[in-house]
């Protein structure tokens, strides 16, 4: 099974188990939580199922293409469901046997794993999934999200593409995937790997770190004071959207060393009132939808 | 006729480390709810978890509830009759209130005098309309290290239904037929793939070996024994130590064949062995190899990525090292388990060459030259980075091997040690592996070529952790470097200690995000125990050590207060813990400020007490000591210096006494008196010292017997208080032994 085969496989799963398919967020963000399909559909009575794929990065994992386990950006396969049903840990495993997982054959555990993200001000509760040792999804039930409690539970669950497919080609190395029929990950993503590692460590001639730093902190500022005014006019997902940059941007910072102990403090506090005023106007601004279903 | 109560409460799968403590409640909670639902059982409330269920069986309970006799009181019998002999009206109210006649009403005897009571009877319900309350209080009874909201509700009036992790299925069967029973699910996630959760007498085989394959096969059953056989058949083991004997001999079979054992730190008490029966309902055993490459890296590496991050076992040879091999427990059973084991071989690898790849890059860059980078760490928000909490620790173990451990000639390598100690923080390989900071750390000074005293202060730094006595470090494993780790270990639990209480850190209950009781327990142990683990025989008390670190972190009034009350507390309880009798605890730590004393005195008394506790004249003296003391309090101020010496001082304070039995104390107090602080200054001997304080004691019963203290002539009563003053300070320098009055007497 190829790399985009196991997307598609999921894809059809979950479209035939009533979830709509949505497109990635086109931004730079850690995960697929940050997607507003996730940040912000979980808040609120409406039920709602999605699944879409998120390409994620994670600076501080750029390894400059030379580490075959990890990478600057890897892939997610994000389902929500809300509310979460019951046999929702069946549904999981049906999608695993969907891939080409025989789970009577290998040693599938659901092992305590609770989530939290304070810059989100949201924890979960659930499990990693572990298939014959090796990690390769995050199970989450959400409390809350942006300080708010949910109502109903949404159920999170994030397979990580890249280990699911290098266990499906039983393959060592994450370049020697196979993406295509005869296309290798190594042909597709070496090459960025290699070049957004220089990026987010700082290596880049004529450029000091002091430089690099600035230029940083002045997108954040930037971003962060307009992405308080669009929320000053409850426009929520673009001030969603510059709260995200913000966050990408103090990753960068941060993994570039270009941050002290107090500042980094001060960034993470700034990101999280950012993101909970938003996730609370967003929640302010659907109540009209659950007093009218009430 | 009473009949079997089954309950199984299958569950999505339960952390392990919660099922010890869930095994438990299940049979306690239950008890209590069938007690107070007023249903005897005849036979032990039995109990089983594993992954996914929370089972409890009671062999037999009643097929009613006990009748309940309730005795209401009315108006009392002065106010039942009128002067006619006829009821009256507050009489009648009564009996019509209650529905009987009021010719049925009783007269009974109360404190408050004789009142009309009516007797009801409430006749018990049938178990199976009472049960139904059991089931809520076993569900609502149960605590979660951490629960969940799962949108359920429960039918008892208090709404919202929380638990460790989301029910799917309830067996609820009494004498084998099902009790009605539902969890609510909310109206907001009601849909038809969100369903009320209803009893029923159907469990769920094994998550996969099962044939449906996916929840486990749907399996009714009738009884208990029907129960644990048609689990066992459809592969759930439901008794946790046949799942653990299963493993254990596995795992022997296995590492036979790989020509070697299971690793000791993984077979022991509290180690791996005992965490994976809960993690499992059907356990088999693979076993795997890694590249001999990965031999090369620190023996603590491999076995922290095998047990902790994967929970492998890993094997040893005859000479206790590391082979190249693992064993995992799984929990299935398959037919061609290599598969299983070349994937978790590949995991294992993976992460060991991650292992390498940071062990080679960390060493590239000295721990001194890290120590720059711990300025982007957060020790605390109020106390900076960990870069000015390396600079404190520097500076206080370096004071504490010079004064405080008498020992100048380790002072250079205890500060070297000291600000070395946080330097692995900054490496990626503490990063990935969290649970070897320190250790990691001391690894890399000893590659480095640091003198030992300096790399093993730095590897045990964050031990002792537990209180026993050979609970680790060791003095071998210390090795030279003991007094070296003393100095560090002492002046990081300190530092952490008095910082986190100066910026507003309490531990509260159960919650202690700092860890700041263990901080506390390893530093007591470390004191305690300080000639054991170095050699040395220093007693620094409390007082001087706080002191030393307030010089970098000043405690105001309030924090210095819930510091002291704090560390009175943990001190009590590490003495208590190893085996001293409460009481005397409480003695030996009352006689003074916490700040005066020494733990290692304090143990060194607790040694020899008991030797007295139980003599005659200490018991004597132990119940007049009290009244001692309550007459010392009440002198004002200090009495003058020249108390202590016999004949000669310019103002003898005794002159004016004249009574036979006060001479007779003033003569033993001033005898006494140098013999013991002799022995409390040299700290040794205590047996000595307890010795001759017990020999007070018929003096002081005397002297109770013969003289009244508060006579009306001032000079003559200032006399006597000034003794009852002196003599307490005295026996209150060795212990407030008032504490050791039996509990009877006191």
């Amino acid at each position: 099974m190829t790399f985009q085969d196991l997307i598609f496989k999921l894809q059809q799963f979950w479209a035939a188990n009533g979830c709509l398919i949505q497109q990635p967020l086109d931004l730079e963000v850690g995960a697929g939580t940050s997607h507003p399909e996730t940040l912000l559909r979980v808040l609120g009575p409406a039920h709602w199922n999605v699944a879409y794929v998120q390409p994620s990065r994670r600076p501080d994992d750029g390894r400059f293409g030379e580490n075959p386990n990890r990478l600057f950006k890897h892939h997610q396969f994000q389902v929500i469901l809300k509310p979460s049903p019951d046999e929702v840990q069946d549904l999981y495993l049906q999608s695993l046997e969907a891939c080409g997982i025989n789970p009577r054959q290998h040693d599938i555990r659901f092992e305590e794993d609770n989530w939290e993200s304070p810059t989100l001000g949201a924890w979960g509760i659930g499990w990693q999934v572990l298939f014959d040792g090796l990690e390769i999804t995050q199970f989450t039930y959400f409390q809350q999200v942006g300080g708010i409690d949910l109502s109903p539970i949404a159920c999170e669950i994030t397979y990580g593409l890249e280990r699911i497919a290098m266990a499906l080609q039983k393959v060592d190395n994450v370049y020697d995937l196979e993406w295509a029929p005869g296309v290798t990950y190594r042909e597709v993503r070496l090459r960025e790997e290699i070049e957004q590692s220089k990026y987010v460590f700082g290596h880049v001639d004529g450029v000091s770190g002091e430089e690099f730093a600035t230029h940083h902190r002045d997108l954040f500022e930037r971003h962060y004071v307009f992405g308080q005014k669009l929320l000053g006019s409850v426009l929520v997902w673009p001030a969603l959207e510059e709260c995200l940059k913000c966050s990408h941007l103090f990753n960068i910072l941060d993994s570039s060393g270009s941050i002290g102990v107090t500042e980094r403090t001060a960034y993470i506090l700034r990101v999280r009132h950012l993101a909970v005023a938003i996730a609370r106007a967003y929640y302010e601004s659907i109540k009209p939808v659950e007093v009218e279903q009430a | 006729m009473d009949r079997e109560l089954l309950i199984e409460i299958g569950v999505e799968e339960v952390p392990a480390s919660w099922l010890p403590s869930l095994t438990t409640q299940l049979a306690d909670v239950a008890s209590a709810q069938l007690r107070a639902a007023r249903l005897n059982v005849d036979g032990p409330v039995e109990s089983w978890t594993t992954p996914r269920r929370l089972t409890v069986r009671v062999h037999r309970v009643a097929e009613r509830q006990t009748d309940l006799e309730e005795v209401l009181n009315g108006p009392p019998v002065s106010a039942a009759r009128g002067a006619d002999g006829q009821f009256t009206p507050s009489a009648i109210g009564f009996a019509r209130k209650n529905g009987v006649d009021p010719e049925a009403l009783e007269e009974i005897d109360t404190p408050k005098g004789r009142y009309l009571a009516v007797r009801k009877r409430q006749r018990g319900k049938a178990s199976v309309d009472a049960l139904p309350d059991v089931m809520t209080g076993l569900l609502r009874g149960l605590a979660f290290p951490k629960s969940m909201n799962w949108d359920a509700w429960l039918d008892d009036g208090k709404g919202d239904f929380r638990f460790g992790r989301p029910v799917r299925w309830l067996l609820f069967l009494y004498g084998g037929r099902v009790v009605p029973y539902d969890i609510r699910r909310a109206e907001s996630a009601q849909s038809p793939l969100v369903q009320d959760v209803r009893s029923g007498a159907t469990t769920y085989g094994h998550r996969f070996l099962t044939t449906s394959g996916r929840a486990g096969r749907a399996v009714k059953v009738k009884t208990f024994d029907d129960y644990k056989a048609r689990l066992l058949e459809h592969f759930v083991v439901l008794e946790r130590e046949d799942r653990r004997e299963r493993i254990a001999r596995d795992l022997e079979v296995h590492a036979v064949r790989l020509g070697g054992r299971v690793h000791r730190a993984a077979a022991g008490q509290a180690g791996l062995l005992d965490e994976v029966p809960d993690l499992v309902e059907w356990p088999s055993v693979v076993a795997g190899v890694f590249p001999a490459e990965f031999l090369a890296l620190p023996e603590e590496v491999l076995t922290t990525t095998m047990i902790h991050h994967q929970h492998y076992f890993p094997v040893v040879d005859d000479q206790g090292r590391l082979k190249a091999a693992f064993l995992a427990v799984t929990n299935v059973e398959v037919e061609k388990p290599e598969l299983i084991s070349r994937n978790s071989e590949r995991v294992l690898t993976a992460r060991l060459r991650d292992a390498q790849f940071f062990w080679n890059a960390d060493r590239k860059v000295t721990l001194e030259d890290r120590i720059g980078r711990l300025d982007t760490i957060l020790f605390h928000k109020k106390l900076g980075s960990y870069k000015a909490k390396a600079e404190r620790v520097e500076r206080l173990a370096e004071w504490i091997a010079r004064e405080a451990l008498a020992k100048p000639a380790e002072a250079a390598s205890a500060a070297k040690a000291g600000r070395l100690a946080k330097a692995d923080l900054g490496t990626d390989l503490v990063r990935e592996f969290t649970e070897l900071q320190g250790t990691m750390g001391g690894i890399y000074a000893r590659e480095e070529g640091l003198p030992e005293a300096v790399w093993k202060a730095i590897y045990y730094h964050y031990l002792p952790v537990a209180v026993e006595p050979e609970a680790p470090p060791t003095r071998a494993q210390l090795g030279a470097g003991a007094i070296c780790w003393a100095a560090v270990s002492i002046a990081d639990k300190l530092d952490t200690l008095v910082g986190l209480f100066s910026a507003g850190e309490r531990p509260t209950g159960s919650r202690d995000p700092y860890g700041l009781r263990r901080q506390a327990h390893g530093l007591f142990r470390t004191l305690v125990d300080l000639p054991d683990l170095t050699g040395l025989s220093v007693r620094p008390t409390v007082g001087a050590l706080i002191a030393a670190v307030q010089r970098e972190l000043p405690l105001d009034e309030v924090a210095r207060t819930a510091l002291t009350a704090f560390l009175a507390e943990r001190l009590t309880y590490v003495l208590e813990q190893r085996g001293y009798d409460v009481r005397n605890v409480r003695a030996v730590l009352a006689g003074r400020p916490l700040g005066q004393i020494s733990p290692l005195e304090a143990r060194r008394m607790l040694e020899v007490l008991p030797e007295f506790t139980g003599t005659p004249e200490f018991q004597q003296l132990a119940t007049a000591f009290k009244r001692v003391k309550n007459i010392a309090s009440g002198e004002l101020g200090p009495g003058p210096g020249a108390i202590t010496t016999g004949p000669g001082p310019v103002s003898d304070p005794y002159s004016v006494l004249h009574e036979p039995a006060e001479l007779a104390l003033v003569a033993e107090l001033t005898r006494r008196q140098p013999v013991i602080e002799r022995v409390l200054d040299s700290g040794d001997h205590y047996r000595q010292a307890f010795a001759e304080a017990a020999a007070f004691g018929p003096f002081v019963d005397r002297f109770f017997a013969d003289v009244f203290v508060m006579v009306e002539d001032p000079a003559l009563r200032q006399a006597r208080l000034h003794l009852m003053a002196s003599l307490s300070r005295l026996i209150l320098r060795l212990a407030d032994i008032s504490e050791i009055v039996p509990q009877s007497e006191s």
